[in-house]
């Protein structure tokens, strides 16, 4: 059951070494002598934790679970859908351009920068880069530990960026009046004047 | 488990057989039991037969990778009702969003549905990505299947982005079109690849059929390939556990 890709075992290191099939070319399971194989494995394929480790059945324990996640997900999606509608303009009219015309929310962060930067920048270059260094993560965290305390480095960084990712929305979103200009006054108003959020 | 003593009740016996053909098992009463409803269910089979406890916790998984899911067949579904009354032309698909606002039965609700739903996704799957992070999950050997989320969040992010021109009206256009302006700033490829996004160049007919289709067939399949290889690598290398 936990062999690797190519048969053998392998382990995390942090686990007790696990029987595992050992099948030879010949349909033969012979046990693994102690001391070879996981604990020697350099990059483990397939992981095998502490067997020890408790366990319940998936069905029912985490199939429940699951169910009753759904239905509190679906229950809150209704509730709020009966309440609030989905907004819908007028009909599309290319020869009036609201002011101001935003990206959806999510893409608010690159209009952002877009105000900010020259285009091949912010509209290219930041993106791919992000996106590239997004995929390439795991290989360049060369770290092995799980441990917060291990990481601060790897959290500090992930965690400046995801700040960064959620104040540059909510600026688009609250603080973007008129032609993108920063404006106070969509939420907090003036005197006299409803905010326009 | 499935065939209970039914003899000499012939209506019993037929159902009890109907019921055993179908579930091969009863209710979980034993763990061998809930082990062979795992194993012989193929819905269930997307599951490892046993988990460890502390993966199963909510406050690990947050039950966000989950909730995505969730959320994807919620869109499937509540958008495959929508697409009874949508078509996909610019005379026709605003009024067709007004008659489901106002004409077709819980055609409101159901817009509304799949339009908070969609919003959630993308929250859902960007918590996702940051529970999985904070976990350090990304480390091997499960270095791929991170990527693989990569792509499933920039499907998701294209997802509700096509999805936001269909209404046809004033946000929709015109968020579009500031959204494939950005795409026109890339070095020599960007104005040739919003022309092929747009079908023209300006959002129009053209750039409607062409998000309709990447909306409810393209971008849908690809995110559930994905899925199914993301989940198939969470199966194989099996869940990394509380810390
Ligand atoms: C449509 C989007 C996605 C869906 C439906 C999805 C679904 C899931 C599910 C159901 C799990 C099992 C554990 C859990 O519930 O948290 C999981 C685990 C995982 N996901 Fe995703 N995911 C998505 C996007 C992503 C993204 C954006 C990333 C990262 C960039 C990612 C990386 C991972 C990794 C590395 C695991 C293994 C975690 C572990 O073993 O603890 N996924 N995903």
């Amino acid at each position: 059951m936990a062999t690797t890709v190519d048969g053998t075992p392998s382990e995390t290191g942090d686990g007790a070494s696990v029987p595992v099939n050992r099948t030879t070319a010949t349909g033969v399971r012979t046990p693994r002598p102690r001391g070879t194989g996981p604990e020697l494995a350099a990059t483990p394929l397939v992981v095998r934790r502490r067997e020890e480790e408790e366990t319940v059945v998936t069905f029912p324990a985490l199939v429940w679970k699951e169910f009753l996640a759904g239905l509190a997900a679906f229950v809150v999606l209704l509730a709020v859908s009966i309440q609030v509608n989905a907004p819908l303009l007028q009909r599309a009219n290319t020869a009036i351009t609201p002011n101001p015309a935003k990206a959806p929310w999510y893409f608010l962060g690159l209009q952002e920068l877009l105000e900010r930067f020259p285009p091949v920048m912010a509209g290219v270059a930041f993106p791919s880069f992000v996106i590239i260094f997004m995929i390439l993560t795991p290989y360049l965290d060369r770290n092995p530990s799980r441990r917060p305390q291990d990481r601060k480095v790897a959290i500090a960084l992930f965690t400046i960026y995801m700040c960064l990712t959620v104040c540059f929305v909510v600026i688009g979103v609250f603080f973007r009046g008129m032609a993108f200009n920063w404006d106070w006054t969509r939420i907090l108003g003036h005197p006299g004047v409803k905010p326009a959020v | 488990m499935s065939a209970r003593p039914t003899e000499g009740n012939p209506l019993r016996a037929f159902v009890a057989q109907v019921w055993g053909s179908i579930f091969r098992h009863g209710l979980p009463t034993t763990d061998k039991v809930a082990a062979r409803t795992a194993l012989t269910n193929f819905f269930l089979h997307i599951h490892p037969v046993r988990v460890k406890k502390s993966a199963i916790r909510v406050s690990y998984t947050l039950c966000l990778g989950g909730l995505s899911f969730f959320l994807f067949i919620l869109l499937t579904i509540s958008g495959l009702f929508l697409m009874f009354y949508y078509i996909p032309s610019v005379d026709q698909a605003y009024q067709n969003i007004k008659d489901l606002q106002f004409v077709a039965t819980f055609g409101l609700v159901i817009r509304n549905l799949h339009r908070w739903a969609a919003h959630g996704m993308v929250i859902t799957v960007w918590l996702h990505m940051a529970r999985v992070f904070y976990q350090g999950s990304y480390k091997p050997p499960r270095e791929f299947n991170w990527a693989i989320g990569t792509f499933l969040l920039l499907t998701t992010l294209l997802l509700s982005f096509s999805g936001y021109l269909l209404p046809w009206d004033q946000l929709a256009v015109w968020a579009i079109t500031v959204g494939t302006n950005m795409a026109k700033y890339a070095p020599i490829a960007g104005p040739y690849t919003r022309y092929l996004l747009l079908g023209g160049r300006n959002v129009g007919q053209g750039a409607l059929i062409r998000f309709y289709v990447l909306h409810v067939v393209a971008l849908p399949l690809i995110g559930f390939i994905l899925m199914v290889i993301h989940f198939w690598r969470v199966r194989k290398d099996g869940f990394t556990g509380g810390l």
